[in-house]
């Protein structure tokens, strides 16, 4: 093995504790290692407390996404009472309240997280304003005070403080070697263009406040809503929480169609580069997220399902919770590995060597697989399936977004999604889809309100049983299982989305999805790895 | 004026009013508990400062989940918040820079630099297997980069209860070794002072109050006794005196019915549809320290128990063991009977590791119990509460004779 010549650590501006090392020859990366930094043991805390307990600490594994951990923890719960019926009241509410915090979370990364290797603040400064309007027109990409951005920019260089956007250069002073640090982006993006991203930057940290607030009127707050306990809905609507919500969820769904989808499908041309590495497993899981009546998988308004490169990228599979393993040889676990999730358990070493042997243990992830596959979790993996199943209802709608923002980028392969860059505007295109039915959830919640017959919590026995919760997060496919005796939880075993994306090497020494998307990934400069930092953020890790 | 003008001026660049500013200050003031008539005094401050030199900041973190970092940008008037946390001039974050050692320069700089920092922590510090529960990938872990930084810094600030006392993470029988700021500095003879904004997570309102007080209400001005002040402000748990002074449940919109016997006993109920009070669904209110009903979430738009939900009790000294069965009121599980655990939940046949400061919170928890049989005796709670409201009524009016009170 090749010692690694390229070490990122921290990786900054991701929700996790992460850390890379890879190896570059000749300017592309060869091999990779994905390196989650970080044990907190919330399977082991939940050992032997309440059931419905689980809700409210399962929620803190993710600050960013506690609404999905909190409803497949309920889920999970309820699924342990074979008679638990979700009242169709709370099954919208819980719609409403998931669909507004992908669009929180969506924004979130898009703006405060990834934009930064694609736009290049320094560069605004030498913006025309009048052609950044034009630009914006002919784009079709909505307008803001981009004079005073551009002002309020200028007033922070001049300072000589760049706040929130200091370090963005990779220690080039973007003031001093304006052109060097253009070097770490595509020079020839014009410089209206790249304010017209930092206008939207500085929207974007608003719009992420304004869906997170629909979270907060349903939830009480954001993070950590309080109110999809085990059994339905804590919140019993009422019309002016309604109303507020309706018009934050419209505020926000006028910047993901006007300004987000558009400037990502703007500059999409500049970084076709981008459109060639990173392409991973090819394997894509997603157990579907937003039910429908039915509440089935297949019939989830982003439908359960998954993809194999090996069985042809139009088939779509249901996905089984029975065929998830875990491995741990690389891990640093002290249990069998190949476990299946549904029996696996949490025992960390008791002792370890923790300088990372490459070829030994290396991470405190574990490394989910399904029937021995690695498998890609996120946005990419649930707009291919829902392209892909013609079955599935929702399919004629993700179509339209998908072809559409195709067509404008001259092409009509879907493939090309299967990238980089294509991973990021999945996600914005997914975005678009959830602000359209968010809007229709708050309207059938309306209809059934009107029944007068409008429920939201049902009683359920979870004292002696075993059920899943299989759901979606924003960055992926997500799965809590726990097994009761007399009340009292005797194990609870979480997939995350994380788990699934920086899994490390599986037994048989496969890589993870993160792992395998760097691998091919061509590197400019090893001292400034930009392109291999766009691959890790590409998955919202 | 002249300076002042300026500072308005970058206000309403940010897309600020005078108005706004006025409004952030008042609620901040209010947050502080201080009169309104240090309004004008607070807005000028903020102005002369925010021309004046900034103070260095650095954002470090441990065991987290990213929630009090989350919870800080969904904050309230959040441009102005943006002014007043621009005052602490944020030179490392992880949130926020380019990757790798170019980060770690950033940081490195605050920590070596002559210039007075504050740190802000969130998250648990981890201790399990020496540290190496969070590693970094040069063989070192968070704990070395905790005390290459810690002892430097004018004061820390342990943003939420992860970083206050371990958080969910301590919570038994977690291998992972968390622990708090205050516990971990202590067992290493650091005496940087510690703020802690205990509560999971912890809230915008409550960062940007500390951090107004810590630069600007100094005796002299300057930082220091900025962070003098503050600490002579903290209670024994070393949390702000203001923000931690009053239960939920003292100030709390339901209450009203809490006096009248008027209570939830099912969700999606025709009580919970009427706001009753949700004391027999576990609520940890009359028991949790915190502003919540006052202060509120997200720009004010709610909180936990407006929401329908209970407080589960996230701002108490190790939460998770202390609090748990967060749904119901202890009445499942088996209970130490006698003895200074009294009144305290058994855990899969064993006793929960009791932390430091449980004895505390354990008096508290067990008056509570107290009360709520108290509550039962009288038929206002549990299934067989008989008494209707204005019987209720008549009952207190009653015993307030009997107690010689007034009538």
């Amino acid at each position: 093995m090749a010692t690694p010549n390229i070490t990122m650590d921290p990786i900054t501006r991701i929700e996790g504790q992460l850390a890379i090392q890879a190896v570059a020859e000749n300017g592309v990366i060869t091999d990779a290692w994905a390196v989650s930094k970080l044990f907190r043991g919330i399977e082991v805390v939940l050992k032997g407390r309440a059931p419905e307990d689980a809700f409210y600490v399962t929620q803190r594994m993710c600050g960013v996404c506690p609404t999905s951990h909190g409803h497949a923890s309920s889920m999970a719960v309820e699924a342990a009472d074979p008679t638990f019926e979700l009242p169709n009241g709370a099954r919208i509410v819980r719609n409403i309240l998931e669909g507004a915090e992908w669009l929180h979370s969506h924004i979130f990364h898009f703006y405060a997280l990834a934009a930064l290797d694609y736009v290049n603040p320094a560069k605004a400064l030498q913006a025309n304003i009048a052609d950044t309007y034009a630009l914006a027109m002919e784009k079709g990409i909505g307008t803001a005070d981009f004079g005073a951005v551009q002002a309020r920019l200028a007033k922070l260089v001049e300072g000589g403080d760049l706040s929130i956007f200091t370090n963005g250069w990779w220690g080039i002073d973007p003031v001093a070697n304006p052109q060097a640090a253009d070097e770490l982006y595509n020079p020839d993006i014009p410089a209206e263009l790249h304010l017209i991203g930092v206008s939207q930057y500085l929207q974007g940290l608003e719009m992420q406040g304004t869906a997170a607030q629909i979270i907060a009127i349903i939830g009480g707050k954001f993070p950590m809503p309080m109110t999809s306990v085990a059994g339905g809905t804590a919140w019993m609507p009422r019309s002016d929480k309604l109303d507020d919500c309706l018009f934050r969820l419209k505020t926000v769904a006028a910047f993901v169609n006007d300004h987000m989808v558009p400037f990502t499908l703007a500059i999409a041309p500049y970084y076709e580069r981008e459109l060639t590495y990173g392409q991973g497993v090819k394997n894509y899981l997603s157990w579907g997220a937003f039910d429908r009546p039915t509440r089935r998988i297949e019939d989830r308004y982003l439908p359960g399902g998954f993809i194999k490169e090996s069985a042809g990228l139009t088939t779509v599979n249901r996905p089984m919770v029975e065929h998830v393993t875990e491995d741990v040889t690389h891990s640093w676990y002290d249990q069998e590995s190949g476990q299946r999730f549904t029996e696996s358990e949490t025992n960390i070493v008791s002792d370890g060597d923790f300088n990372q042997d490459l070829d030994g243990q290396y991470s405190w992830g574990k490394a989910p697989r399904y029937q021995r596959d690695a498998m890609e979790a996120g946005p990419l993996a649930r707009i291919l399936v829902a392209y892909m199943d013609q079955s599935s209802q929702s399919n004629s709608a993700v179509r339209e977004v998908v072809d559409n923002a195709l067509a404008t980028l001259g092409t009509d392969d879907p493939t090309v999604l299967m990238s980089t860059l294509g991973r990021v505007a999945a996600r914005n295109l997914e975005t678009a889809v959830a602000a359209k039915w968010a809007e229709e959830w708050i309207e059938e919640l309306v209809v059934e309100l009107r029944t007068g017959r409008a429920e939201f919590w049902n009683s359920y026995s979870s004292s002696n049983g075993e059920g899943t919760g299989v759901w979606e997060a924003p960055r992926g496919a997500l799965a809590h299982h726990v097994k009761t005796a007399n009340g009292r939880i005797t194990n609870y075993q979480i997939v995350t989305p994380s788990t699934w994306i920086l899994s490390p090497r599986s037994d048989d020494g496969a890589p993870g999805p993160m792992e395998a998307a760097l691998i091919g990934t061509p590197v400019r400069d090893i001292e400034r790895p930009i392109e291999a930092a766009r691959v890790v953020r590409s998955f919202d890790p | 004026m002249g300076s002042d003008m300026t500072f308005y001026e970058t206000l309403s660049e940010r897309g600020v009013s005078r108005r706004d500013f006025l409004k952030f200050c008042g609620s901040t003031a209010a947050v502080l508990g201080l009169s309104s008539t240090f309004v004008p005094a607070l807005a000028s401050k903020i102005a002369g400062a925010a021309e004046s030199g900034l103070t260095p900041a650095i954002w470090l973190t441990g065991g987290k989940c990213t929630g009090c970092l989350e919870s800080t940008l969904q904050a309230r008037y959040p441009n102005v918040a943006d002014i007043v946390l621009d005052l602490l001039t944020l030179n490392y974050s992880a949130a926020s820079m380019a990757t790798g050692e170019y980060a770690l320069e950033a940081k490195k700089k605050v920590y070596q630099g002559d210039k007075p920092f504050i740190m802000i922590y969130e998250g648990s510090v981890m201790t399990g297997l020496g540290g190496n529960t969070m590693i970094n990938a040069d063989g070192t872990n968070s704990l070395n980069d905790l005390e290459s930084a810690a002892p430097y810094a004018a004061a820390i600030i342990a943003m939420g209860q992860c970083a206050v006392d371990g958080g969910w993470v301590r919570a038994f029988p977690n291998p992972a070794g968390a622990t708090g700021m205050t516990e971990y500095l202590r067992s290493r003879n650091i005496d940087t002072p510690v703020v802690n904004l205990a509560g999971c997570p912890a809230s915008p309102e409550e960062l940007t109050a500390v951090v107004v007080q810590a630069l600007l209400l100094g005796t002299d001005g300057t930082l220091e006794s900025g962070i003098d002040a503050v600490v002579d402000d903290l209670d024994s748990l070393g949390r702000p005196k203001y923000l931690y002074n009053a239960t939920i449940h003292d100030s709390c919109p339901r209450r009203g019915h809490f006096e009248n016997g008027e209570f939830v006993y099912r969700y999606g109920s025709e009580e919970e549809a009427k706001n009753f009070c949700v004391y027999p669904m576990g609520c940890k209110g009359p028991q949790t320290y915190r502003r919540c009903p006052m202060i509120r979430w997200n720009d004010s738009q709610s909180w936990c128990v407006e929401s329908g939900g209970i407080c589960i009790g996230c701002s108490t000294w190790n939460w998770v063991d202390n609090n748990a069965p967060f749904a119901g009121r202890h009445r499942r599980v088996g209970a130490a009977r006698s003895g200074p655990l009294a009144g305290w939940p058994l855990h899969g046949g064993g006793l929960h590791p009791i932390a430091t400061g449980a004895a505390l919170t354990g008096v508290v928890g067990a008056a509570l119990v107290a009360h709520g049989l108290g509550m039962k005796a009288a038929k206002r709670v549990g299934k067989n509460a008989t008494l209707k409201t204005e019987e209720m009524k008549e009952y207190d009016r009653k015993r307030l004779k009997k107690q010689g009170g007034a009538v």
